[in-house]
């Protein structure tokens, strides 16, 4: 995507291209510094959590047998899988049909639903987190799946938006031959649109699941309990009872990253692909 | 597919894809309601109704335990008054000063570095840049709080070895709300060089060939050609971003210092949460919800209104 052509610059000093380097490096260095020493020292000994040797030697799984047997570590990354997916899941179809809605049939009040969308993107969540805590509780839904996935469908403005702006694209004749040839408004959804619309869901949906699975306040809300919440909250949960130097912690810590760094070292391009579609509107 | 009969229904007669509202039967006239039924339920139930209830519970007083009751401006009066407000209002402000710089400068000195010299290691940088974007907040905490432990943590171990005194970090006021920012300059950073490479690579290409062939050296293109026609969408995406922000911030000071130490990394934000359900003030939590929105909707419609008067006036910026 950032395809960029080489613009053919004269050769320079080696000097200067040194300096370029050393300066990119400092500032990855710097923003990555502490991941990268949390995962040094998670492999040490935990009596050996101080050693300033880069280098974990000697090496030791002590910190992660520590974390997996003491935290419900796996339970908790399965909360966020299942939120993080379903709730994806949902706000995709959820917005889908809005877009399809706002391209295909060209309502009269098409303009209210895109603001009323946009509007929703960018509402600070606390405005509303108040009232929608006491709607879920309302509903019996604290500590509950129903509660950590139901609820961000207050997010779908955003999806509803990008979704729209792809369907835009595709050309008026191929919606308008399929009305043409007697498709039904759903058939032409699922033969025309929806393969058409791929790789657009793939992005969407890459950018929800980022934003859900890293989404703190809510289920600190809603599921306050270990057992019941999210990695992010449940993190926090533990450094609370472990305080800030337990070996385990840095454990988990690293234990709820490495997914997230094997998913990124695959799909790194897609990923950054599905910010930029965002930002860029 | 129990109960098959010779008939053969040649269209399946519920939309299969969307969650249909309503049983079967799509015509033409519903269609458009039927499609955005979900979506719009969804916004209603879970962004319209809470907003207009939190309009409505600004004029309360309200604990949620015992009864409300409707006191009017009284929630708006005092929450005004507020020293703490206050203060949150000054370090909010100062947090955006903070970030501005690295939302426009860094990102871009670096996206102009990385777009002069393409090639795979550029793609690894690129690609290290924006780890933070995606990396969870709590991991990140974690990580920051361990290297900045004040009595053995790597850093002050470090600075203690080349002689100079190390700070206490999040436990001293006058630092704590920098690493506050340290630690949200990671996403900040990593998202605005992606958003500017992307700008910089929608740039007219002839008119770089054109300079070159004029003799220029790539400071010089940078200076003229780039800085004329990137400085005020930066400027803009910057501010833009700083708004976003706000949240990152937020959930930092949520996970790591609660507002301390003595109130130093509080914002508006945190106030407000604070408020809601430290002091279970619902009342005056949700008058400052107002207050915030009412004040982000201004930055965010004035940034809004300046980038399109950018993108109407020189086009090849983003989009």
């Amino acid at each position: 995507m950032i395809a960029v052509r080489h613009v053919g610059l004269r050769p320079r000093v080696a000097v200067a291209a040194t300096g370029r380097h050393a300066a990119i490096l400092i500032v990855i260095i710097g923003l990555l510094f502490p991941l990268f020493w949390v995962a040094v020292t998670s492999l040490r000994p935990a009596n050996d959590l101080f050693s300033t040797s880069p280098i974990p030697w000697p090496m030791s799984v002590e910190n992660y047998r520590d974390a997996i047997f003491r935290f419900p570590i796996g339970t908790m990354l399965l909360n966020t899988a299942i939120m993080a997916i379903a709730a994806t899941l949902l706000q995709v179809t959820v917005a889908i049909g809005a877009a399809y809605a706002l391209v295909r049939f060209r309502p009269r009040w098409g303009g209210a639903v895109v603001l009323l969308a946009g509007a929703a993107v960018v509402i600070p969540p606390q405005m509303l987190i108040i009232p929608q805590f006491l709607i879920a509780s309302h509903l019996g839904w604290r500590d509950t799946y129903l509660g950590l996935i139901i609820p961000q469908l207050a997010a779908c403005g955003l999806p509803i938006l990008l979704l729209r702006e792809y369907l835009v694209d595709i050309p008026t004749s191929l919606l308008e031959a399929s009305i043409m040839d007697g498709a039904r408004p759903a058939e032409t959804l699922r033969l025309v649109v929806l393969p058409l619309l791929r790789p657009a869901l793939a992005a969407v949906s890459i950018l929800v699941f980022v934003n859900t699975w890293n989404e703190y306040l809510w289920p600190t809300l809603i599921a306050p309990q270990v057992n019941h919440t999210t990695i992010q909250a449940g993190l926090q949960l533990l450094g609370n009872q472990e305080g800030p130097t337990s070996g385990a912690l840095l454990a988990a810590a690293m234990i709820t990253t490495l997914p997230v760094l094997a998913v990124y070292a695959i799909a790194s391009r897609r990923i950054t692909h599905a910010f930029l579609q965002s930002g860029i509107k | 597919m129990a109960g098959v009969t010779l008939e053969p229904t040649p269209v399946s007669p519920t939309p299969p894809a969307p969650p249909a509202q309503g049983g079967c039967g799509v015509r033409a006239r519903s269609g458009p309601w039927v499609y955005s039924a979900p979506a719009i339920l969804s916004l209603a139930t879970w962004v319209y109704v809470p907003m207009v209830a939190t309009g409505v519970a600004s004029l309360l007083d309200w604990d949620l335990i015992t009864p409300a009751r409707y006191v009017g401006v009284a929630n708006y009066r005092r929450l005004l008054a507020d020293h703490d407000f206050h203060r949150a209002i000054w370090q909010t402000g100062w947090y955006v000063l903070m970030m501005l710089p690295l939302a426009t400068v860094v990102p871009l000195a670096l996206a102009i570095t990385l777009w002069l010299r393409p090639g795979r290691v550029s793609s690894l940088y690129r690609a290290l840049l924006f780890l933070p974007v995606v990396l969870a907040p709590a991991a990140n905490a974690v990580s920051w709080q361990f290297v900045l432990n004040p009595l053995q943590g790597i850093t002050n171990t470090v600075l203690a070895d080349l002689g100079l005194p190390g700070p206490g970090w999040l436990n001293d006021p006058s630092w704590a709300p920098v690493v506050i920012v340290a630690m949200t300059t990671g996403k900040i950073i990593g998202l605005n060089t992606l958003l500017f490479s992307a700008s910089l690579s929608a740039i007219d290409q002839s008119t770089i060939e054109a300079a070159r062939v004029d003799g220029a050296t790539s400071w010089e293109i940078v200076r003229h050609v780039i800085a004329a026609q990137l400085i005020r969408p930066v400027a803009l995406l910057g501010l833009l971003c700083v708004l976003l922000a706000g949240q990152w911030v937020f959930t930092n000071v949520a996970l790591v210092t609660q507002g301390g130490p003595n109130g130093a990394t509080d914002n508006v934000y945190y106030r407000l949460y604070t408020y809601a359900f430290t002091f279970f003030d619902t009342g005056t939590a949700a008058a400052a919800a107002v207050v915030i929105t009412v004040g982000v909707a201004a930055g965010y419609v004035l940034v809004r209104l300046a980038i399109g008067r950018v993108r109407h006036a020189d086009a090849p910026t983003a989009g």
